[in-house]
């Protein structure tokens, strides 16, 4: 299964969960990460956990990126990590951007987010990671 | 030979025979000088070039308080009255935020606009699932009249100039509880001002708060402001925002020519209703923006008003000079306000909050340096707070009116402001509007592509954020974020429900229906939400109630 995929462009949910409608940074990554290769494919705003587990597995990503500034970043990601786990879909990684503390981090690592890019992320930065995820 | 002639080769003269010599020998720090409209800068600004844009005094600036308004509505402005003291707040439960309120009122602050949680802001009660980890965090909750009270609790709404939350989608909900709550204390209308957001059509393209479609929210929307024609002729009901579009992505010119659109759309409808352009126009107000060049906000604020002034005497015909004095609110950001070593905001903040002074506002707010991070401490308000009264009662930036009037650089910018808005305005017209530009993506491709442009100037340096992108420094001591109780959620659900049981249910259900109603009928549902928020029926209650009327609105998931 490993070595299909890897023929394949990587595949990247970018979702929007929770209230904060503030979806420009979610979209410079989308158009990013698609200038650098992958298929991206956007949730648009405000999708729950629920509905961007379904999303992931239905597109069957390899990453989902979530954009958050509303501050319950926690609450959401640990979530969304619980839903991929237990239906299966512990491959999929997970990681997180927009206005999150700093002192989140561990926690956020606790929770099985991948890896958290503050503000002022180069997005070349995210694709490089995103792409070399599957090694 | 006339004058302007003889400057215009002199200029040639110079460039010629004594800048390019100079700067082939020793070259300037940069290839080119852009600016964020994109817009090369000139190394230097003579009367040659506002020779070149047909610049004439009278016209184009005129006299403050006169047509067409460029240096000021008012032809005493800061001699007279300094920018009102306005601040954004709100977090947590309304116990929590009425503290804050009442030692922001204590610091001076004159005008107090209600942040709203982002459950409130889209219609959900505490108690839903979808505003679940949300209550309280990125403002205060308002589900009923109640949480409004105890807001306000001790604060007489006529002892500040203005109240007002930025309730959008809301809009009118909102209204109805102000008015709702004046009543309680027992005021007369007349005696304090309601000052509202409510802007809609800015939510679909770069605010993201939209509940509605948009037809059905434009008409909710403008409900509020006829029936503030009627009953409330001096409040605000619709500031028309500039600022989250420039924010977004689309540069401050073509959001000034958005907003201006959108403004457009929302007198439309107005007058459609039968209303006069001279009973509508002077409740609205605008909320511009330009974080990313010092100069290039001032002549944005200051040209937006000859822009407005021309727009409503020749378009709409208006003549009330109300209807042409635009007033105009700011909110002094940095270009970009770091989580990195946040005190540097300060700085940002106040140029921000000097280009609001030398722009010509009437109603201004200062960030707090610490909004990258959380919401903002306590140190961080009262510093913002003070920045925009050291400016304006020290340094003499208040002592004259529009001090940068005439500058060569300012207007000549303006000028070129003022051609680009016209132009983006004329596409906007050709696809039938704000409405019509909207649907075709136009607003949101032109936000995008600006977002990503800004993107990678960030990131090939061209655009600049000091400690972030230059001078970088590796370690750093964080300072202690501001945090709300997480217990915040389940009082709120509690006292909802308390409210629930102390009400009278009937009342409920026949002040729900009736809204209802008058949405379908598509009568003026002021009346109604009046009725409904003084009976207590939530915020979630109604919008539920309004989205099987007005349907709701569909992401998009376009990029």
């Amino acid at each position: 299964m490993v070595t299909v995929a890897k023929e394949q462009k990587v595949r990247v949910l970018i979702a929007k969960v929770g209230l904060d409608g503030h979806d420009v940074g979610a979209k410079i990554v989308a158009l990013g990460l698609r200038d650098a290769g992958m298929e991206v494919i956007y949730t648009g705003l405000r999708r729950t956990p629920e509905q961007v587990v379904r999303a992931a597995i239905e597109e069957d990503v390899d990453v989902i990126g979530v954009s958050i500034l509303s501050g319950a970043h926690l609450a959401h990601l640990s979530k969304i990590r619980r839903l991929l786990d237990e239906q299966g879909a512990a491959d999929i990684r997970l990681v997180a951007g927009g206005v999150i503390p700093p002192e989140d981090l561990p926690a956020l690592e606790q929770a099985g987010v991948s890896r958290v890019f503050v503000s002022g992320t180069h997005v070349s930065e995210i694709a490089d990671y995103i792409a070399r995820i599957r090694e | 030979m006339d004058k302007p002639e003889i400057t215009r080769l002199q200029a040639e003269r110079w460039r010629r025979e004594v800048r390019d010599p100079s700067v082939q020998q020793a070259p300037e720090r940069q290839a080119r000088f852009v600016n964020d409209a994109g817009d090369a800068v000139e190394p230097v600004y003579t009367p040659a070039d506002l020779d070149a844009g047909g610049f004439d005094y009278e016209s184009h600036l005129g006299f403050p308080g006169e047509f067409p308004y460029t240096r000021g509505i008012d032809p005493a402005m800061y001699r007279r009255e300094v920018p009102i003291v306005s601040a954004y707040a709100g977090f947590g439960d309304p116990r929590d935020s009425n503290q804050r309120y009442r030692e922001l009122i204590g610091l001076g602050v004159q005008g107090l606009s209600v942040a709203l949680d982002l459950p409130t802001q889209l219609g959900f009660d505490p108690d839903d699932i979808m505003a679940c980890g949300e209550v309280g965090r990125m403002g205060v909750t308002v589900s009923t009249l109640r949480d409004l009270e105890i807001l306000f609790d001790g604060i007489p709404l006529d002892s500040l100039r203005s109240v007002g939350s930025t309730a959008n989608a809301i809009g009118p909900i909102v209204l109805a509880m102000f008015i709702a709550l004046g009543e309680k204390q027992g005021l007369d209308r007349r005696q304090f001002t309601v000052a509202l957001q409510n802007d809609v059509l800015k939510e679909y393209v770069a605010r993201g708060t939209q509940i509605f479609p948009p037809k059905p929210a434009l008409r909710f929307t403008v409900d509020a402001l006829e029936w503030c024609v009627h009953n409330a002729p001096h409040w605000i009901p619709l500031t028309v925002c500039s600022n989250h579009i420039d924010v977004a992505g689309a540069g401050s010119t073509a959001a000034t020519a958005f907003t201006l659109a959108n403004a457009r759309c929302y007198l439309d409808d107005a007058l459609r209703r039968g209303l006069k352009i001279d009973q509508v126009a002077p409740l609205i107000r605008l909320f511009l923006n330009e974080r990313e060049d010092f100069f290039l906000a001032v002549a944005n604020y200051r040209v937006t008003r000859r822009i407005w002034a021309r727009l409503l005497r020749e378009q709409y015909g208006a003549r009330d000079p109300r209807s042409l004095q635009i007033r105009i609110m700011g909110y002094a950001h940095g270009p970009r306000e770091t989580a990195q070593e946040p005190l540097n905001n300060i700085v940002r903040i106040t140029m921000g909050a000097l280009t609001c002074f030398f722009g010509g506002l009437q109603d201004m707010r200062c960030a707090s340096y610490d909004e990258a991070v959380n919401l903002p401490s306590d140190e961080a308000v009262k510093v913002a707070i003070r920045t925009q009264q050291i400016l304006a009662h020290e340094f003499g930036i208040t002592s004259t009116v529009d001090p940068l009037g005439g500058a060569y650089y300012v207007e000549a910018l303006a000028n070129r402001m003022e051609r680009k808005i016209a132009e983006i305005m004329q596409v906007v017209d050709q696809l039938g509007g704000a409405l019509g530009a909207m649907e075709r993506g136009y607003v949101q491709k032109t936000i995008t592509a600006g977002a990503s442009r800004r993107q990678q100037a960030f990131e090939r340096r061209e655009r600049i954020s000091v400690g972030l992108n230059v001078f970088p420094v590796k370690a750093e001591t964080r300072q202690q974020t501001f945090r709300i109780d997480a217990d915040v959620e389940r009082r709120q659900v509690e006292r909802l429900q308390q409210v629930k049981q102390e009400r009278n249910q009937d009342q409920i259900s026949a002040t729900l229906a009736e809204v209802a109603a008058s949405a379908r009928d598509g009568r003026n549902v002021m009346p109604a939400l009046l009725d409904a928020v003084k009976a207590y029926a939530t915020v979630g209650e109604i919008c539920g109630i309004l989205k099987s009327v007005y349907g709701e609105y569909e992401p998009d998931r376009s990029f």
